[in-house]
């Protein structure tokens, strides 16, 4: 929202501004909203001189041009002049004439109208031999309007505000004293002002630019006053508005026998400060309220209203219909969508109500007669209809944030009083209200509520006072405050409103800072973030490298990886087929990253990723998508960095490692049958291990390599493995006991055995039972620790293969010899060979 | 394979591109490309038939290899002992070690979070996860959004073609204020006891935004909510101003800016004077001296309400800022789209 602080001191508010630009910018940021911008409008016109052209005669040597004599008053300095003290410029301008006052432009000025992109700075020059001192100015290279058609007069009648007081223009007056051009533009950003559809007006940003400096604001009359409207025939209006509970106020009028011309050069300045392009004098007037007061308003042209229309003109409010077209102002044909609210006449679309007019009934330079609309549109209707059509249009900015429907007859009233003024012609048809108004209900609160809720002990009075200067009324009854917001608020409904309205007028700033008194209970941290941040910190202490990826992924990269596209819940709207599905699990993402990195010149590394899977067909007891919080790790070596043996073991290794804190006895389960789980789906079946806790049927994770397709989709050298951990899944097993068992002071004897087996045999099953019948045998009066050594199958002998453990023993009484511990290995040799024709070697 | 023939090695080009595309590989022989080369070199003036024909052919026996390498399935490998630790016949010293820690790195975001996390717990804060996916009403319904409300429009918003149990769209949530109603709810018999509901909810995030340098579709979001007696906006100032100078270490400078939130009133824009360079003016508060970093308010009596809060008895402050952007700040980095490509040679930078 863009704000002319000159354009608020010419509406009366001079005061305002006391504090300089500066602290008044850091106010606004502190108590109305963020500014993005501020622009020294009138440094572009700094140098620029009002002069006076004393005589005016044709140059000698070229058609075109005139040379001419200015009296600048004296003011410019370093410039050639003649004994009167006049300075001669050459000027082509069709209309230049003795005795016009002009905007002259000495040497070492700069064209406003090149001022911010690439600035042309005047000199002293000669054209066809006779020297012009700078040139005379027209308004479109002062930046004011398109106009170059001639220099640009001022009107010396006209007198100009000024600092020191009203003053007519003269020779040697700086020029951006004139139509408001010393000005600074403030732009404020549009989010703040969501639910403030009265700031995205001049009057409204005054008013609180006045509330925030605790000064007391009046609008203007015309604003303030109900309006009375004179009545008027000759073009009668007929206006049916058939959507009610989306424009609840239609206001419209006809006026007749006005002249459409330019605008007064000071309210195309207004406009082109306020980056509005100035069109004619009608629709500048539209703008011109609509700046001020944040309402917008349009102009049809009367007579080609009537054209379209079933005999008398007529203008309905409406829906689409199925295939209808309207062309617009900008030129494009749309089919509007059939929820849009549209205008038209009893047989055409005329316009999109609120967004932008129809070219069919356009105010053009031969209109005579006109229509003029202010209604007010459902905000979130206009919403979607400029969206779906790609409109953005200053009224969008505006009939989006839902203007309030109070003001309409006012405005109207306002409206037909300038278009009057600057285009002539008269009211002809009675002025059409067609509404649908809610009072407003007045909001009533004590000051303590207030108070408590900003940490202040402002007085009844004093809230009172910071409401009143923005005009609201506020009746006091002991400490309850009956409040009535003003007809332009619409964001005034409950007390937690006027606790705002009090904190940000008194100034958010000066709230006191204080925490929050807390009792010294310990704050329970929260299990799952904990155990995630456990498994990070362990896997990156490991080498291992934490990755993000998206949540959303192709559907093709499930179908590389194996998964059921068909179980991943889909976007409706998704930025692009790459983001068009939520995951099932995390490895497919995790495999896609594996090449690319490669490729990078990695050929050894482990990543991992913690997040979420879902499924549409799991959903809990509410009807919610269950979110799996999963753990998932890829491993990946390439050439002679990959270590030797399957790339499952390494993989297994880094989740043994992983969940060695948690005090679980992991057994690592070969599949029996395919497993239809979609994270399961990417594993090579005969060389994936499911893992539980031992001996119970709570599935923790799996740990496995890839199915070939995988492999050749994913771009993964054979040495590729990976593993999920399902974390709700470790939460049920973890066991809070110790394993510890305390060390004997006596010394501890270590021996190997090594068993022959056929190939078919499980190590872990071997392993298992070795540990067992160790442990009959034993003295339950020592410490024994079973490490697995190796396994070794001879070339010669695919059948068999030989495990080898090493025994470590101590006595908690007593020194053990080499024989206690030979017998016991026997003994377990013994049982092995019974059990499993386990030969030792 | 380079073609001298400029026409060739730009059929070649596209040919490949296809054969990446073509559900049935073969298909590439029927190519219009193709059979206009040998339509060619029919009419090629003799002279330069030899030269293009033997480059065409070139090309035809380069896509036939290309194919052939494709068809070619990765091998299958054997089964293996999966209750092992380790492989037959790789000795002790061939077997895979654990990378080195140097290796190794925490994801900057996550890391980030931790430390925020701390901060928070030894606030008194306790946390919970935000979804990645919810429903409707906690996204807006109980967050105080009207129906009809642009928010709800999927403008912004992403939303799953599968429906809840009312058959509104899924929503994969825009900020973390989506369990909001959640903490509420869950902790409201904290005030009863006289203690207040402090609790942050971090969390991954998504809005329909294109990317580029400054722009992620996907971030990760703080979110705080305090709820108690006498709770006033005060309050929220002071609390975020406390974690932030624990957070960078020294004194700050805090100022607020109204805003509009719907789920609080009133709302406000945070700022911090630039820690960087103590409001001297540097590039990561664009010579401005402050930084925005977070959005808050006073919860919305309505928001309270709806989680069973009575709020003219308890009042509370909420506010949600980003994690992205802390880490971004913090460390220089020059592009956000680095947090999720995966590449080590960014992650290692933070080992």
């Amino acid at each position: 929202m863009k704000v002319s602080l000159t354009a608020i001191k010419w509406q009366g508010y001079n005061d305002l501004f006391d504090l300089g630009v500066d602290a008044l910018v850091e106010k606004i940021g502190a108590q109305l909203g963020a500014v993005e911008e501020v622009i020294d409008l009138g440094k572009k016109y700094d140098g620029v001189i009002v002069a006076k052209v004393v005589s005016c005669v044709d140059h000698p040597d070229a058609d075109r041009l005139h040379i001419c004599l200015v009296d600048d008053g004296g003011v410019a300095k370093d410039v050639e002049r003649n004994q009167d003290g006049f300075v001669q410029v050459v000027c082509g301008a069709p209309n230049v004439r003795e005795g016009m006052l002009v905007a002259w432009l000495p040497p070492g000025a700069t064209v406003p109208a090149t001022a911010d992109k690439d600035p042309f700075v005047l000199e002293a020059r000669a054209l066809r031999g006779q020297t012009s001192n700078g040139m005379l100015a027209s308004a479109s290279e002062l930046a004011l309007s398109d106009n170059h058609d001639g220099l640009l007069e001022i009107d010396q009648a006209q007198s100009v505000w000024t600092p020191e007081g009203d003053k007519n223009p003269a020779p040697g007056m700086p020029f951006k004293l004139l139509y408001g051009l010393d000005d600074t533009i403030i732009d404020i950003e549009n989010k703040m002002f969501t639910h403030r559809p009265d700031c995205f007006g001049l009057l409204g940003v005054g008013r609180e630019i006045a509330g925030i400096q605790h000064k007391a604001f009046k609008s203007p009359d015309w604003y303030l006053e109900d309006p009375t409207f004179p009545s008027g025939d000759g073009l009668p209006l007929t206006v049916k508005n058939e959507l009610p509970e989306l424009v609840s106020r239609f206001v419209a009028a006809s006026l007749k026998n006005i002249t459409v011309g330019p605008s007064p050069i000071w309210l195309q300045s207004f406009l082109t400060r306020l980056s509005v392009k100035s069109i004619n004098n009608i629709v500048d007037v539209t703008n011109y309220i609509m700046l001020l007061t944040g309402q917008p308003l349009h102009a049809y042209d009367y007579d080609k209203v009537k054209a379209l229309s079933d005999g008398e003109a007529t203008i309905t409010v409406r829906h689409a219909l199925e295939n209808e077209e309207i062309t617009l102002l900008n030129g494009k044909t749309i089919q509007p969508r059939k929820e849009a609210i549209m205008i038209a006449t009893n047989k055409k679309l005329i316009g999109v109500g609120g967004v932008m007019g129809g070219a069919d009934t356009e105010v053009d330079n031969n209109t005579k007669n006109i229509i003029l609309e202010c209604a007010t549109f459902d905000m979130y209707s206009i919403r979607r209809t400029s969206m779906a059509h790609g409109l953005f249009t200053d009224a969008v900015t505006r009939n989006n944030k839902g203007q309030s429907p109070l003001q309409n007859d006012r405005i109207t009233a306002q409206a037909i009083s300038m278009i009057i003024e600057h285009a002539g012609g008269e009211i002809a048809s009675d002025v059409i209200d067609e509404a649908q108004l809610k009072p407003q209900k007045p909001v009533t609160v004590t000051a303590e509520f207030i108070n408590e809720r900003l940490g202040l002990q402002l007085t009844a009075d004093a809230m009172r006072d910071l409401l009143e200067n923005v005009e609201f009324t506020v009746v006091i009854n002991g400490s309850e405050l009956t409040i009535q917001a003003p007809f332009w608020r619409t964001d005034i409904e409950i007390a937690e409103d006027v606790v705002e309205e009090v904190g940000r007028l008194y100034g958010f700033d000066h709230l006191p800072l204080e925490l929050p008194k807390r009792s010294i209970t310990p704050t329970r941290k929260d299990p799952l973030l904990e155990l995630k941040s456990q498994l990070r910190d362990r896997l990156s202490r490991a080498g291992a490298n934490e990755v993000l990826t998206y949540s959303f992924v192709h559907s093709k990269l499930l179908e590389r990886a194996g998964q059921p596209a068909d179980q991943a819940f889909a976007l409706s709207n998704a930025l692009s087929p790459d983001l068009q599905n939520y995951r099932l699990s995390l490895m497919p993402s995790l495999l896609d990253k594996v090449h690319p990195n490669v490729k990078a010149g990695y050929d050894h590394f482990v990543l991992f990723e913690l997040g979420k899977g879902h499924n549409t067909n799991r959903l809990d007891e509410d009807g919610l998508p269950i979110e799996f919080e999963i753990l998932e790790a890829v491993v990946a070596a390439s050439g002679k960095a990959a270590p030797k043996g399957a790339a499952f073991y390494e993989a297994r290794s880094y989740l043994e490692y992983l969940l060695q804190p948690y005090g679980i006895d992991l057994e690592f389960r070969p599949v029996k049958e395919p497993s239809l789980l979609p994270a399961m789906q990417v594993f090579d079946q005969q060389r994936l291990a499911l893992v539980y806790a031992k001996g119970s049927d709570k599935l923790i994770g799996a740990v496995g390599e890839f199915t070939p397709s995988v492999r050749k989709n994913f771009k993964l050298s054979h040495y590729s493995a990976g593993f999920n951990i399902s974390l709700v899944g470790l939460q049920k097993s973890m066991s809070a006991s110790s394993s510890y068992v305390p060390l004997p002071r006596f010394p501890k004897v270590e021996q190997d055995i090594c068993l022959k087996v056929s190939t078919d045999l499980p190590f872990q099953e071997l392993a298992d039972f070795v540990v067992a019948e160790l442990h009959k045998a034993r003295d339950p009066e020592t410490r024994a620790v079973i490490t697995p050594i190796d396994s070794y199958q001879r070339e010669d002998d695919p059948g068999h293969k030989q495990i080898t453990f090493r025994i470590s023993i101590a006595h908690f009484e007593k020194t053990m010899t080499d024989t206690e511990v030979n017998g016991l290995l026997d003994v377990v040799a013994q049982a092995a060979k019974t059990t499993y024709s386990a030969e030792r070697i | 394979m380079n073609y001298q023939n400029p026409q060739v090695a730009e059929v070649a080009q596209l040919l490949k591109n296809r054969l990446a595309e073509l559900p049935n590989k073969s298909d590439i022989f029927k190519s219009i490309e193709l059979k206009a080369l040998y339509d060619e070199l029919k009419v090629l003036p003799a002279d330069q038939r030899a030269g293009f024909g033997a480059e065409v052919n070139a090309l035809r026996q380069e896509l036939q290899g290309l194919l052939a390498s494709g068809s070619q399935a990765a091998e299958a490998l054997p089964p293996i002992d999966v209750t092992a630790p380790f492989d037959v016949n790789v000795a002790p010293a061939d077997r895979p070690v654990l990378l080195p820690t140097e290796q190794g790195s925490k994801h900057p975001l996550m890391t980030e979070l931790e430390t925020v996390l701390d901060i928070f717990y030894r606030m008194g804060f306790t946390a919970v996860e935000s979804p990645e996916i919810d429903d409707d009403y906690h996204m807006f319904g109980a967050l105080n959004f009207p129906e009809g409300h642009p928010a709800r429009d999927d403008y912004d918003t992403f939303m799953t073609t599968q429906t809840d149990k009312n058959g509104k769209q899924f929503i994969a949530p825009a900020h973390t204020s989506t369990m909001q109603n959640r903490v509420l709810k869950q902790y409201k018999p904290n005030l009863a006891a006289g203690e207040p509901i402090a609790v942050v909810i971090p969390g991954r995030v998504f809005r329909n935004e294109d990317l580029d340098a400054r722009h992620e579709h996907t971030f990760y979001q703080l979110e705080g909510v305090y709820v108690g007696k006498g709770i006033h906006a005060g309050n929220l100032i002071a609390t975020l101003k406390t974690f932030l100078e624990e957070y960078y270490g020294k004194a700050l400078e805090v100022k607020t800016q109204p805003f509009y939130f719907p789920f609080t009133e009133p709302s406000f824009e945070f700022a911090l004077s630039c820690p960087f360079c103590d409001k001297a003016g540097c590039n990561v508060c664009s010579y401005s001296g402050w930084i925005e970093l977070l959005g808050c308010g006073m919860i919305h009596p309505n928001v309270l309400s709806e989680a069973g809060i009575d709020p003219n008895e308890y009042t509370g402050f909420a506010w949600g800022g980003g994690i992205d952007r802390l880490v971004m700040m913090k460390n220089n980095i020059e592009d956000i789209r680095h947090f999720e490509s995966a590449r080590l040679e960014f992650l290692r930078q933070f080992s």
